[in-house]
């Protein structure tokens, strides 16, 4: 479904996800975990077929409506941080507050809120370059969180860290999904991070192979 | 994304990469400064030209002279004379009738005639004018007084009447005066006017003048001549060239009309050329000359155009580079809720500044460069006063900077809309 020869690499996935639901997505790599995820959250639109989140229907919507979407429904977290080098901590996770056009004294004070959360209030004024890998990925988390957004797409949050990194990250995610009813797809290859989860999906060539509830 | 923040996260993208932005800017600087410098090279010119030629007097003075086409048209007709307009006293006092009209004067002159002082010899020229309306004409003394209407034999000299002379009895090399004119005031002086006889004898006629006054210049021939009664020229006239003259029928020459201003040069002009005359005033050749500058300035700021469209490109450059290294940070604004316009405004907004900034700095560079070359220019012609080569206009200045924005608005159009659309997941990915 990318590229000019349409490989077609998701081939059929039928899924529901309910608010407020921990959803794991796991498989082999090359399984398309990563593509399905993009397809949720509207950076790739499919070929055929339909997502819907509440009543918006994604696969419909124009480049800009999905800007727009993003910005009030969906917050993203990358494996590899995706922060802007240049801007602090408070600046990264402000950001998405200004292209939302929020007034700059609240912009600072939901953004010192959402690294709070994270706990890295303490670090709100270093560059990416001078914090650590867990420590970037915390503050990519804030800057999901700052929108209050229902749904956060996740492709392999922890996939660059240690295992007790990995696990207190999955642990500030398990809280907020209980504490705010955030919606949670998490991409990954580690069974470990499968426990926090309410539903594990697994995938194998662009198919769900199978869905198991817990 | 509201304006205010538009304009906060754009400025600071600019300083993000510090090093080219001085650049671009640096390439619009010279683009704008060459051209407001080129342009105001040209604006100096002209002003310093108009500034020379638009003394008090001269613009408001007229000068008539009877109709060349139609004494043609005369002569090929057979002299029919009634069809002919002739610049008699008549027309003279047509034309002190006309709106906005102070004085008419005839215009007699004499050519040939000598002065003699301390046995050196002045080649002199007589321009009469009619003393009667004097007091109303734009001529000034700066020293001494004007005539007054029946001082028929007092002059006024002009400001160069008595530069150069000849040594008697050597027909050498003109030589610069050693006359001081002040001294003449209130002196007669002996005018010596030839004539050869029907037997080719030469005769001499002794005038004596005395004068009156030293004119002020006017920047025409009035400050070669030495300015006399008309009465008296055409008298040494008819004198010299032993033939009566017939103002009623052949006219004078040439007659000058004072108006009150120069707003009614213009209909002033055309009521004395609707009698068929032909007029000639330093307004006319004012405004001729305005066109031949605005082909100077037009020429010269295309000169800085072309500079100007080297920072253009820079600016293309510039942005399409910041676009290739910001790909990645544009995805992820993008994923994070930048709209399409919102990337495409931050990128046009920042090749603005560009443009602005450089504007501005251009501007005071080029005031500076202006005084510089306006001191320097002074320094090397010398003279008293400043000399304006290079003259900025406050429409130039505005003109400069709105340019200048909008060269790099468009400039970052292009970059803009490539920035805009790019894929956010393409960009996020890469590195
Ligand atoms: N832009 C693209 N163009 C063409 N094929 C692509 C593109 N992106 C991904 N693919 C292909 O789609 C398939 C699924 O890729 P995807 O990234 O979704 O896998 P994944 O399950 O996330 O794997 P991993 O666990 O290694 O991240 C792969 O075979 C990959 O080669
Ligand atoms: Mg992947």
């Amino acid at each position: 479904m990318l590229g000019k020869e349409d490989i077609h690499i998701l081939k059929g996935i039928n899924l529901d996800i309910e608010q407020g639901e921990m959803v794991a997505l796991l498989g082999p790599s090359g399984s398309g975990k990563s593509t399905f995820l993009n397809v949720l959250g509207g950076l790739v639109p499919p070929t055929s077929g339909e997502i819907k989140i509440r009543d918006y229907l994604i696969s419909e919507m124009t480049e800009n409506e999905l800007c727009l979407f993003r910005r009030e429904h969906l917050g993203f977290i990358f494996q590899s941080y995706n922060l802007i080098s240049t801007m602090t901590a408070m600046e990264n996770v402000a950001l998405a507050l200004t292209f939302a056009g929020v007034k700059k004294e609240i912009r600072r004070e939901r953004a010192k809120e959402a690294l709070e959360v994270v706990g890295l209030v303490d670090r709100m004024g270093h560059k990416p370059s001078e914090l650590s890998g867990g420590q970037q990925q915390r503050v990519s988390i804030a800057r999901a969180l700052v929108n209050h957004p229902e749904i956060i797409l996740a492709d392999e949050p922890t996939g660059n860290l240690d295992s007790k990194t990995s696990a207190d990250i999955m642990e500030m995610i398990t809280r907020l999904n209980r504490e705010e009813n955030q919606t949670f797809v998490i991409v990954t290859h580690d069974p470990d991070t499968t426990k926090y989860c309410t539903k594990v999906i697994h995938m194998q060539d662009g198919l769900i192979e199978r869905s198991v509830n817990q | 994304m509201n304006k205010q923040e538009l304009l906060r996260l754009s400025w600071e993208n600019l300083w993000r990469m510090k090093f080219r932005t001085i650049l671009t800017i640096i390439g619009v600087v010279i683009g704008t400064s060459s051209i407001i410098v080129m342009v105001s090279i040209g604006n100096g010119a002209q002003k310093s030209i108009t500034d020379e030629l638009s003394g008090v007097g001269s613009v408001t003075t007229l000068q008539v002279y009877q109709d060349l086409s139609s004494m043609g048209m005369s002569a090929v007709s057979g002299g029919k004379q009634k069809d002919k307009v002739i610049l008699n006293d008549d027309a003279i006092k047509d034309m002190k009738k006309i709106d906005g009209v102070v004085a008419v004067t005839p215009v007699v002159s004499l050519n040939g005639g000598e002065i003699e002082l301390n046995r050196d010899q002045y080649g002199v020229s007589l321009m009469g004018i009619d003393y009667g309306v004097l007091k109303d004409m734009r001529y000034e003394t700066t020293s001494g007084k004007k005539p007054g209407a029946n001082d028929d034999n007092s002059v006024i000299l002009g400001k160069e009447a008595l530069t150069s002379f000849t040594l008697t009895g050597i027909s050498a090399q003109p030589e610069a005066s050693t006359i001081n004119m002040e001294d003449l005031i209130g002196q007669n002086v002996n005018l010596i006017v030839k004539r050869t006889n029907a037997a080719g004898e030469e005769e001499i006629r002794s005038q004596k003048l005395k004068v009156a006054g030293i004119l002020e210049s006017t920047g025409g021939n009035e400050d070669y001549s030495i300015i006399a009664d008309y009465q008296l020229v055409t008298e040494l006239n008819e004198w010299q060239t032993g033939v009566k003259s017939n103002v009623k029928k052949n006219g004078y020459a040439e007659a000058l009309a004072t108006v009150e201003d120069s707003s009614v040069v213009n209909s002033v002009t055309s009521e004395i050329e609707a009698m068929k005359f032909t007029v000639f005033s330093m307004q006319q050749i004012l405004d001729s000359m305005g066109s031949v500058f605005q082909m100077l300035q037009i020429l010269l700021g295309g000169i800085g155009g072309v500079a100007l469209l080297v920072a253009c490109i820079g600016i293309v450059n510039t942005m399409t580079m910041s676009i290739y290294e910001r790909t990645k940070e544009i995805g992820i604004m993008k994923v994070i809720g930048a709209s399409i316009s919102d990337i495409r405004n931050m990128f046009i907004t920042e090749s603005t500044m560009i443009g602005l900034i450089g504007g501005i700095v251009g501007i005071i560079i080029s005031i500076a460069l202006s005084l510089l070359i306006n001191l320097i220019a002074g320094f090397f012609i010398g003279g008293e006063g400043s000399v304006t080569i290079s003259y900025i206009t406050p429409g130039l200045v505005i003109f400069a900077l709105v340019f200048s924005a909008l060269v790099g608005m468009l400039s970052g159009v292009r970059p803009a809309i490539k920035a805009a659309n790019l894929s956010s997941l393409d960009a996020i990915r890469s590195e």
